[in-house]
C-alpha cells in the first residue's frame, strides 16, 4: 500500500515518512511541489495525506484537482482545527480531518480504516514468533497443533509482547493499549488478565513464554 | 426633578420678589391708593411671577427628567448623548454639547482597546497555529525513536500541547459564536474519547477510570466539550490523592441530562469552592500542589454558558463536577 506525504515541512515529512514505512506502508513524499498532481498520480498511490496549510501551494487547489482526476482517498491534516476548514475539507471531496500534532495512533487507525473500506482490504490479521501463531481475527493462539481461544484483552496483551519481540513492554504500555480499546483497566486488572493469559499458553505446552522483568515490564 | 426642589433653587428671587411686594404694597397704601387696587395689583404681581417661574420649570422639567430616565435605563452609559435631543433653551444646550463631546472621546477610547484586543487574539491564533508545528515535529521524532530518554521527553512535550491548546480556547472563548456547531453527540463516546486522550498521564498516576454513561444524546459542539471534560480530568490528576479514581457517570432529570465526573482527590476546601470559577483563583490547593493558572476552571464555566449548559462543582470525599446538558433542540440560555 503506497502512501503519499504531502507536507512542507522537512522535518516532519521525513519524520512521517519513517513512521508508515516502520508500520509496513511504501511513501511517496515529495520535496517539490511543482507537478504535484501529474507525480501523484503517476506514482499510482492508494492514499494521500495532503496539509492543507502549505505555503507556496494551495492545498485546497491541490485537492480539486486530485478530485477532478482521481478518486484516491485523502486525509487532509491541518493545524487549524476550525470547523470551518473541516467543511471545506468535506465540500472539496476528503475522506477525512485529522488536526496536528498527529495523534499517531489514530492516524494510524484511520488510514487502515480507510484504506480497509476503500480497497476491500484485510490488515493482517497474524502474527508469528517462534512457531507461536497469534490469529488476531479468530482470538486464537496456536503452537505445535494445539491451539486455544482467547478473551479480546488477552489478544491484546499477547499482540503487543509479539509485536515487540526482544524488548521489555512495561505495564503502562500494556494498559495504555487496552485502554484505547475502549478497555479501561486498571493495576489489579491487568496483573490478573496476565496470569489468566500465562495459565492458558501453559495450557498448550507454552511454559514461561512470557517474562517478568521486575519493575520495568513484560516480554517475550 | 419636581417642582419645589426647582423652587428651593430660585429662594434667593422669590425672598426679593416678595420683598418688592411688600415694598410696593406699602408705597401703594401709604400714597392713600384704595386697599382693593392694591390688592389687586398685589395679586397681578403674584400671579406673573408664578406663571413666569412656573413656564420656566416646565420648560427644562421635560428635558431632565427625560436625561435622568436615559441615564438609568441605558447599559452602555458611554451612549447617553445619541438617545437624548438637544434641549432649547442654553443651560440644557451646555450641557448636551458637553454630554456629546464627552461621550465621544469615551467611544474613541473603547474602539481604539477594542481593536487592540482583537489584534492580539489574531496573533494568538496564528502563533498557536504556527507552534503546533515543531510540536508536531518533536512527536513525531520521538516516536521513531523511542527509548526511556524520549518518552520523559514526550510527556513534556504533551504538557505544552495542553498549554497551547488552552491558551487558543482562552483567546476563542470570547467569541465562541464564530466557531461552533451544536450536533447530536453521543455522551459515551465523548467521555470515553477524552479518558483515551489522557489514557498515558491517567495510567501512569495509576487513577483507575469507571465509566457508567449509556449511550445518550446531547446537543453541544464537540470541540468545546471535548476541551471542557479535558481540563476536568486534568484537575483530578493533578489533585489527586491515594488510590484515586475517576468515576462518569449520568443521570436523567426532567428537561435535562447530568454527567458527572467524581473523583476522590484532595477535593476543595469550603472557603475556596465558591471562588474556583474566578478568573485567575488558585486557592490554597493551586499554591500548595502545583503551579495553577486559576483559567481552567474560568473558561469551563465561561464556555458552558455559552454553549447553554450548566456547571456545577461539589466537594466530598473529592471532586464532583456536574455539567446539565438541557433536552431538546432549543436551550434555555
Amino acid at each position: 500500500m503506497k502512501i503519499a506525504i504531502i507536507e512542507d515541512d522537512n522535518k516532519i515529512r521525513n519524520e512521517l515518512s519513517q513512521f508508515l514505512i516502520k508500520y509496513g506502508y511504501d511513501v511517496f513524499a515529495p520535496e517539490n511541489f511543482k507537478n504535484l498532481v501529474s507525480d501523484v498520480l503517476h506514482e499510482k498511490v492508494q492514499l494521500i495525506l495532503l496539509d492543507i496549510n502549505l505555503p507556496v501551494y494551495d492545498g485546497y487547489y491541490f485537492c480539486r484537482e486530485i478530485r477532478k482526476i482521481s478518486n484516491v482517498p485523502i486525509i487532509i491534516v491541518t493545524s487549524r482545527a476550525s470547523d470551518v476548514d473541516e467543511l471545506m475539507s468535506m465540500h472539496l471531496g476528503a475522506d477525512d480531518f485529522v488536526t496536528k500534532p498527529y495523534n499517531l495512533q489514530i492516524l494510524l487507525a484511520r488510514i487502515s480504516s480507510i484504506l480497509k473500506r476503500v480497497y476491500h482490504l484485510e490488515i493482517p490479521q497474524e502474527i508469528t514468533y517462534n512457531g507461536v501463531t497469534l490469529d488476531i481475527s479468530k482470538s486464537i493462539v496456536s503452537f505445535n497443533d494445539r491451539e486455544i481461544e482467547l478473551t479480546k484483552n488477552e489478544v491484546k496483551i499477547l499482540n503487543i509482547l509479539m509485536k515487540n519481540i526482544g524488548k521489555i513492554v512495561p505495564r503502562d504500555e500494556i494498559m495504555n493499549e487496552l485502554w484505547q480499546s475502549d478497555e479501561f483497566v486498571d493495576d489489579n486488572t491487568l496483573t490478573v488478565n496476565i496470569n489468566r493469559l500465562r495459565k492458558k499458553l501453559e495450557s498448550i505446552e507454552l511454559d514461561n513464554f512470557i517474562i517478568t522483568k521486575r519493575g520495568q515490564g513484560y516480554l517475550i | 426633578m419636581n417642582f419645589i426642589r426647582f423652587l428651593k433653587d430660585k429662594i434667593a428671587i422669590i425672598t426679593i420678589i416678595i420683598l418688592a411686594l411688600v415694598f410696593i404694597a406699602v408705597l401703594l397704601l401709604l400714597t392713600k391708593v384704595n386697599t382693593y387696587v392694591v390688592f389687586f395689583v398685589l395679586l397681578t404681581l403674584i400671579g406673573v411671577t408664578t406663571a413666569c417661574l412656573y413656564y420656566e420649570y416646565f420648560k427644562k422639567a421635560s428635558f431632565y427628567k427625560n436625561l435622568i430616565k436615559a441615564t438609568n435605563e441605558l447599559d452602555k452609559k458611554y451612549l447617553l448623548s445619541e438617545i437624548i435631543n438637544s434641549p432649547d433653551f442654553f443651560e440644557g444646550e451646555i450641557l448636551y454639547d458637553t454630554l456629546k463631546i464627552s461621550n465621544k472621546a469615551m467611544n474613541d477610547e473603547i474602539s481604539v482597546y477594542k481593536l487592540a484586543m482583537e489584534e492580539y487574539r489574531e496573533y494568538i491564533e496564528t502563533w498557536v497555529h504556527e507552534i503546533k508545528t515543531p510540536i508536531s515535529s518533536s512527536l513525531l521524532i520521538l516516536e521513531n525513536n523511542q527509548n526511556e530518554i524520549t518518552k520523559s521527553l514526550q510527556e513534556e512535550i504533551d504538557k505544552i500541547n495542553k498549554f497551547v491548546e488552552q491558551a487558543l480556547f482562552y483567546s476563542r472563548s470570547n467569541t465562541v459564536e464564530k466557531d461552533y456547531i451544536i450536533k447530536e453527540c453521543n455522551l459515551k463516546d465523548i467521555v470515553k474519547n477524552c479518558v483515551k486522550r489522557n489514557s498515558k498521564m491517567l495510567i501512569k498516576n495509576k487513577i483507575s477510570v469507571d465509566i457508567k454513561v449509556c449511550d445518550t444524546l446531547v446537543f453541544t459542539d464537540k470541540k468545546w466539550i471535548d476541551f471542557i471534560i479535558n481540563q476536568i480530568i486534568n484537575n483530578s490528576i493533578k489533585y489527586k490523592s491515594e488510590n484515586s479514581y475517576i468515576k462518569f457517570f449520568a443521570k436523567e432529570n426532567k428537561n435535562s441530562i447530568s454527567l458527572y465526573i467524581k473523583d476522590n482527590g484532595i477535593g476543595i476546601p469550603k472557603q475556596d469552592i465558591s471562588r474556583v470559577f474566578e478568573k485567575g483563583f488558585t486557592g490554597e490547593n493551586g499554591r500548595l500542589f502545583s503551579k495553577s493558572t486559576g483559567i481552567g476552571l474560568y473558561l469551563c464555566k465561561k464556555l458552558c454558558g455559552k454553549l447553554g449548559l450548566k456547571i456545577n462543582i461539589f466537594s466530598e470525599n473529592g471532586t464532583t463536577v456536574e455539567i446539565v446538558f438541557p433536552m431538546g433542540k432549543l436551550t434555555n440560555l
